[in-house]
């Protein structure tokens, strides 16, 4: 028994049908008529909702729904008439008020209508396709009143003026002002839109245009954006009080475009308060302000971004290529890290751990760290100082950390191979002398190094480390094969190194004393004697040797002093006074080592154990030295000043980068080999680009040099010109 | 059941049928009487009487309401007309939008 079907059937009126007498319909449309007026001046209580929906049933049902339909138009136009006047008579603040109320009753008295009106909107309405019941009040409602001339500027500017009010700080009615803009949603959202969005957004321009034109003028850019957060936010608020929620997402991008938007450059500029000056002085919380407002209009992180950037490269450029800096390589190197730590702080804590930021920061680093072409050195002299001392009473943990950190900046470095180079000779000389704190720490950067540049990168450090343990063992074998009178002599250790795994030395051997010459002696049979076909020489420019000294009053200390300094020293049991130059021909030390060696035997304060005769910081050849007989020390052990790992020389720096580009050669042959065996044919400019992203994991190639390599690959035929194209290369196989 | 849960139908003749509301609005008409917004006669007194309904019609309103109510709780049972009941009792269908 569904309606829906019912509505086919051609309906035969009840049986006691109302005669069709032509008065019919008009009286009973004058029922309906005053029951509407009785509505409107709320006054239904003592009507009959049955009697009014069964006329307007019957009136539809004999075909008088036009009527019907007109009548109502006719009617609620005139009542709408009425309110229009009373709501024109309000006055200043009444006026929405009484808009307000009249809106109420208006929607009562509508939804009354369209129910006892409801057989007409179910059946004339959709069969003529007439404008249903309650849509036509509400139209009815936007022509007659909100649409007329005196209300709708009057509305609109009414509307404006509070908000207006509020925003420069004073309290307004939210809840009036939420249902008239609820009545204009109401009438539809192009009446919302045109009537009240529009003009009040550009409205809202204007006002903020002015204000950040003032804001900018008389606040820092700190201050300034603070204000700007707190006015989005008040819009924001506004919007969730009392406008249409779709309001807000065109409010807001209002006002970022003429709070942040319009005067961004600016801001970041700001001389003293803007972007750099928050990054110099940390500002986290102003940071991100400014990017939480800044991500909000196009362009605005990008505009952060760049001008981090160029802070950065700005700043890490005179880092970098500051002379003061560079004297000190183990605090540039914690200046870098610093400022790495200080920037990742500021990223993640400001800049809500942004990826794009993070790769601007990457690369500036990479940029600036790569200006410096002693960077690598460095680097390495930082991790020395640190495994040799800095490491000390620190947790496994932090070490972690700080070696850690160290990768991040090998990471950046684009000639790895110089990082390696030094990296080399700073450990075997950690090792040697036996100064690493933390063997751990040691094997624990090489996985690190292992795992960023591969098995290559490391093996000779990892060699150099069981040289160390096999030599622990060697010298246990030698020991126990030797008969016991040899304990009686001076003991040595000998460490035994790969040549090739260890960093080499030009052989500079002196003379050592006999004392000692006869246990070396020994210890060469027995290697030679349990290792066939080996060659073995002496170091004598590393390694150190503890003496025990008697000095005048009886006193007895013992020295720690390297092997150079051993043989000066005991020259000195045979004989009172040397000069440098008998020295020199005693020993045969090299004459540039020797100075350095007596000048710590001599010059240093508290550690004299000789003379010099004159005293005077330099040494000359005809400088005569004798031992010191008043040497005091409160210390038995006195540890004379090695040579400790420290920058390099210019003319050593030189050599050494010699060095890294003779040992580069080999590999960017063997690169374009591997290249041309796949490819057999290739032109120049690839076979180049292919060869540096080779090699880029390790250094850059220059692409002069790598012409080079070409050519002599050529030469030696194992590539050749194309005939026809001569930028062609060919494989040889 | 208490009286503000119920509704008096009363009939041409004057017959008068009390079911609930929850019943009686399965008819559109009837939910609109009761529940329009001013107070109408009907929502005010608790009843409504149709002049053009006769009692027989009315009662077989009545039941259809409650076998209604069941149907939409999932009890599908059929529903009984009189061929001589049914042009009016269409009638009145469309009359109560039921």
């Amino acid at each position: 028994m569904s309606a829906q079907k019912k509505r086919n059937f051609k309906i035969e009126a009840f049986k006691h049908r109302v005669e069709v007498d032509p008065k019919y319909s008009e009286k009973t449309w004058k029922i309906l008529e005053h029951a509407i007026h009785e509505i409107y001046n709320q006054n239904a209580s003592g009507l009959s909702f049955e009697e009014l929906y069964r006329n307007a049933y019957n009136m539809v049902l004999h075909k008088y729904g036009e009527k019907l339909y007109s009548g109502l138009v006719t009617t609620m136009t005139w009542h709408l008439k009425e309110m229009s006047k009373s709501v024109e008579a309000a006055q200043g603040g009444f006026f929405l008020e009484e808009l307000n109320r009249k809106w109420g009753d208006h929607n009562k008295a509508l939804q009354m209508i369209r129910d006892i009106l409801m057989y007409m909107d179910r059946t004339f309405v959709t069969t003529t396709h007439k404008v249903p019941v309650h849509e036509l009040g509400l139209n009815l409602w936007r022509d007659n009143i909100v649409h007329t001339s005196k209300i709708q500027t009057r509305l609109i500017s009414t509307l404006l003026d509070l908000i207006q009010q509020e925003r420069t700080g004073e309290v307004i009615n939210r809840g009036l002002m939420r249902s008239i803009t609820k009545m204009l949603v109401d009438l539809g959202s192009s009446v919302y839109q045109e009537d009240f969005e529009k003009p009040f957004l550009d409205v809202s321009a204007r006002f903020y245009s002015v204000e950040s034109q003032q804001f900018i003028e008389c606040y820092d850019c700190g201050d300034y954006l603070k204000k700007a957060e707190r006015r989005l936010n008040e819009e924001m608020e506004r919007v969730s009080h009392y406008l249409d929620p779709k309001t807000e997402s065109k409010l807001t991008q209002v006002v970022e475009k003429e709070m942040i938007a319009n005067h961004m450059q600016r801001l970041v500029h700001m001389e003293n308060s803007g972007l750099v000056s928050m990054l110099i002085d940390d500002k986290y919380e102003d940071l991100a302000r400014m990017y939480n407002l800044f991500r909000r209009v196009p362009e605005g992180l990008s505009t952060i971004r760049d001008v981090m950037t160029s802070h950065l490269r700005e700043t890490g450029k005179q880092l970098v290529s500051d002379p003061e800096r560079l004297k000190d390589p183990v605090d540039f190197v914690q200046r870098l890290l610093d400022e790495k730590d200080k920037h990742d702080k500021i990223i993640n804590t400001a800049f809500n751990n942004d990826k794009t930021f993070q790769n601007a920061l990457n690369s500036s680093f990479e940029y600036f760290i790569n200006l410096n072409n002693r960077s690598p050195e460095f680097i390495s002299l930082y991790v020395d100082d640190k495994l040799r001392k800095g490491l000390k009473g620190v947790s496994e943990e932090d070490v972690e950390i700080i070696l850690d950190k160290v990768m991040m900046l090998f990471r950046y470095l684009q000639e790895k191979d110089v990082f390696e180079k030094y990296y080399k000779q700073h450990l075997a000389k950690r090792l040697l002398s036996g100064k690493t704190v933390s063997d751990d720490a040691e094997r624990s950067l090489i996985v690190k190094l292992k795992t960023e540049c591969g098995y290559q990168f490391t093996s000779k450090l990892e060699g150099m480390f069981t040289d160390m343990k096999t030599s622990q063992d060697t010298m246990q074998g030698f020991y126990a094969s030797q008969s016991a009178d040899i304990a009686e002599g001076p003991t040595l250790v000998v460490q035994v190194l790969t040549t090739g795994s260890w960093p080499t030395q030009p052989i500079t051997t002196c003379n050592l004393p006999t004392e000692i010459l006869g246990v070396c002696e020994k210890f060469k049979s027995y290697y030679l004697g349990t290792h066939t076909g080996r060659r073995l020489s002496w170091q004598t420019n590393m390694g150190t040797a503890d003496l025990k000294a008697t000095f005048g009053k009886n006193q007895k200390h013992e020295l720690n002093v390297s092997t150079y300094q051993m043989c000066i020293l005991m020259l000195f049991n045979s004989t009172e006074r040397l000069s440098c130059k008998e020295i020199e021909q005693a020993t045969e030390i090299p004459a540039s080592d020797l100075k350095r060696c007596l000048q710590s035997l001599a010059c240093v304060k508290g550690k004299n154990v000789l003379c010099k005769d004159p005293m005077s910081k330099d040494i000359a050849e005809d400088d005569v030295f004798f031992v010191n007989d008043k040497f005091s020390s409160k210390l038995v052990k006195v540890k004379i000043g090695t040579v400790v790992a420290q920058k390099e020389s210019e003319p050593e720096k030189h050599e050494t980068r010699q060095r890294v580009e003779e040992d580069r050669k080999p590999q960017i042959e063997a690169a374009i080999v591997r290249i041309m065996k796949s490819r057999r044919v290739l032109d120049h400019n690839n076979i180049v680009a292919e060869v540096t992203k080779q090699l880029q994991a390790r250094f850059l190639p220059n692409p002069v040099v790598i012409k080079k390599r070409i050519e002599s690959l050529i030469e030696r035929e194992f590539l050749e010109r194309d005939k026809a194209d001569r930028k062609l290369y060919r494989y040889l196989a | 059941m208490k009286k503000e849960e119920t509704v008096k139908l009363i009939s041409a003749e004057g017959f008068e049928f009390v079911v609930s509301k929850e019943a009686a609005m399965v008819s559109q008409t009837i939910r609109n009487m009761l529940t329009s917004p001013g107070g109408f006669a009907e929502a005010q007194h608790g009843e409504v009487t149709f002049p053009e309904i006769t009692a027989p019609i009315l009662e077989k309103i009545c039941q259809y309401f409650y076998w209604s109510l069941q149907f939409a709780s999932g009890k599908e049972t059929e529903f009984h007309i009189e061929p001589e009941l049914t042009l009016e009792l269409m009638m009145a269908a469309n009359y109560l939008h039921t």
